[in-house]
């Protein structure tokens, strides 16, 4: 049978794995306190500063707690690596262009920048990109006049 | 003299270490919210009785720390590390599927180490500038706070929504101290971790509910798609200035300068604005997407460190989003640090340190944090990022939360703290997800029902 998933909190948890690791952090984190305090209250003299560390020690008891449940449960996630396909590159530009018109010239890029783009194999993509707008382009001519009188 | 000079620097130094490694691997989690995190771990080293400037570097070594290592989720996975990391998710994910999220990780981590090492001198003159203006201000905190409040929650999401909706959380507040107070018990830290932790305690209360709960069911796990490690050029601690380029190296800078001084604004708010106005200036949509993410690090670095430090040196008073929310213990943790709430007298590390030694252990816990955190994520950047996706299960994370909430509640008051923390998390956590009455209005909230309602009772009465 498929487990029942729930997203709380951001991410996906099977609602009996969240139920018995609230149970472990619980239990674990005021055992340790109470155990603590009750150490403690008979070894340091004042005691508030008893209290104080018996806090410490039930903060790392939460920690402990919450690696006993990753111990014992295991996320509900898919993990894969994500190799960018080349074809995809294409495809990311276009979406680049849809969210924000004209993409700028490869011309208004300092040096570093360009060395950057080579090195990323992404330089090729730009200049196609380039060369598959000057063919049309009369559309572009609105772009190129606002260029000129644009920033340095 | 010399000596105990070193012991304070010493001090300052370990508890500096200690900040930037427990919240650099707080960084990686993704989601980790900064305000849940920062406030009650700062909170047990101030009731520890951690030295002054041991206090000062764990806050900010770690605020700097978690905000480059929440870089690793945001640009690796594709979920935003915390909430600072949110403005930087459209960017990091346009690079991700141009197949450089290396490229995107290395520009905001060296965006964040040049912001960070400005914004905490930028900070110090800006509070200098302020400190005359001091007095004036604290005699009137609790009218500041309260008008800081409506302010704050006017410029949330709920707008008119959020400034109605103070008077009923001021009112649960009030009424909460009031019966805490009949069985002689005072409490802070429930308030601050009930506000902080509220969105989880809403969730977990709607899981309960069977018509929330049908909308929360998922047929599937999430897939997250990681990023494969590239290994970069550069060494083991690459030049900043070398991973970015001139024209990002200025705009970081004068992003960082502007960003110091406008320390009353939401950081999410000014991570927004100061990326749209790089944005605006560059045309090349390749260069204006490193340069964004690169300038937009850099500011949710220098917002944390001057909105901490400004109201710090100057007021002595949490008078900015940050300081009301993850710094609050810096400034308020009775019974150690206080603010006065009728004569706006303050007992803090506003009192403790000179502007001289907030400079000093500022650059001090900044240059500990890069030199731990930054190096860190450079090289095991894609480790770490495939470890805690694959190890640390959701479950784990909420139960370590919810033995936080148990713990410290108890610690401080009982039985009532843990009510409390219930209480205001579950009003809070719904109030914020359905009136955008976000953490930062309900710490602000929360500064008027204990400064600003005295204030106006003596004022009525007199």
């Amino acid at each position: 049978m498929k487990p029942e998933l729930y997203e709380v909190w951001g991410d996906t948890v099977d609602p009996r794995h969240l139920l018995y690791s609230i149970g472990i952090g619980a239990v674990v984190s005021l055992g340790t306190f109470f155990t603590a305090q009750y150490v403690l209250l008979g070894w340091v003299e004042s005691a508030q500063m008893a209290r104080a560390y018996a806090m410490l020690v039930g903060i790392l008891g939460c920690l402990g707690g919450g690696a006993l449940s990753a111990s014992l449960f295991k996320p509900k996630r898919h993990v894969v690596v994500h190799q960018v396909d080349p074809a995809w590159r294409g495809q990311a530009l276009i979406d680049l262009q849809n969210e924000f018109g004209d993409l700028g010239r490869l011309a208004d890029l300092p040096p570093q920048t360009i060395a950057e783009l080579r090195e990323m194999d992404l330089y090729d993509l730009f200049v196609d990109y380039e060369k598959g707008l000057a063919a049309p382009a009369s559309t572009t001519a609105p772009d190129g006049l606002r260029a000129e009188g644009g920033r340095s | 003299m010399i000596e105990p000079l070193m012991d304070q620097i010493l001090i300052a130094l370990g508890m500096g270490i200690l900040g930037a490694v427990v919240f650099a691997a707080i960084g990686l989690i993704s989601g980790s919210d900064e305000t849940t995190t920062l406030a009650p771990l700062t909170l047990l080293v101030v009731l520890l009785g951690v030295p002054a400037p041991g206090v000062l570097t764990f806050f900010l070594a770690g605020a700097v720390a978690k905000h480059m290592t929440h870089a690793v989720p945001t640009a690796l996975l594709g979920i935003p590390g915390d909430t600072l990391a949110t403005p930087l998710m459209r960017e990091a994910n346009l690079l991700r599927n141009l197949g450089v999220p290396h490229i995107a990780l290395r520009k905001m981590l060296s965006g964040a180490v040049i912001a960070a090492l400005i914004a905490v001198p930028m900070a110090v003159l800006f509070a200098v500038m302020l400190a005359p203006f001091g007095d004036t201000i604290k005699r009137t905190a609790p009218w500041i706070f309260l008008a800081a409040a409506v302010a704050i929650a006017w410029f949330s999401k709920g707008r008119l929504a959020a400034v109605l909706a103070l008077i009923p959380f001021v009112l649960i507040i009030l009424g909460l101290q009031a019966l805490t107070a009949q069985h002689g018990v005072k409490l802070t830290v429930s308030y601050f971790l009930g506000i902080a932790i509220g969105p989880l305690i809403a969730a977990l209360f709607a899981m309960l509910a069977p018509a929330e709960r049908a909308s929360m069911r998922r047929s599937e796990v999430r897939t997250f798609s990681l990023s494969p490690d590239v290994k970069s050029s550069g060494g083991f601690f690459p030049n900043p200035f070398k991973v970015l380029d001139p024209q990002q190296s200025r705009w970081t800078a004068i992003t960082a300068v502007i960003s110091s001084a406008t320390f009353v604004f939401s950081p999410v708010a000014m991570t927004v604005i100061m990326g749209e106005m790089v944005g605006a200036r560059i045309k090349h949509v390749y260069h204006r997407l490193t340069t964004v993410l690169t300038a937009r690090n850099g500011v949710t670095e220098s917002t944390y460190i001057a909105e901490a430090l400004i109201p710090l040196i100057a007021f002595g008073l949490p008078l900015s989003p940050v300081a009301a929310g993850p710094a609050a213990p810096l400034f308020n943790a009775p019974p150690r640090f206080t603010v006065d709430s009728a004569t706006g007298e303050v007992h803090n590390l506003h009192t403790l340190l000179t502007t001289w030694e907030f400079f000093g252990y500022g650059m001090l816990a900044v240059i500990v944090a890069i030199l731990i955190a930054y190096p860190f994520t450079m090289n095991y950047a894609y480790r770490a990022a495939s470890w805690v996706s694959r190890k640390i299960s959701h479950e784990a994370v909420i139960a370590t939360f919810v033995g936080l909430i148990l713990v410290i509640g108890i610690w401080e008051g009982g039985l009532l703290g843990l009510l409390v923390i219930v209480t205001v998390g579950l009003l809070g956590g719904f109030l914020s997800r359905f009136l955008g009455f976000n953490i930062g209005v309900q710490f602000m909230g929360y500064y008027t029902a204990v400064l600003s309602v005295p204030a106006m009772i003596a004022l009525m009465g007199g």
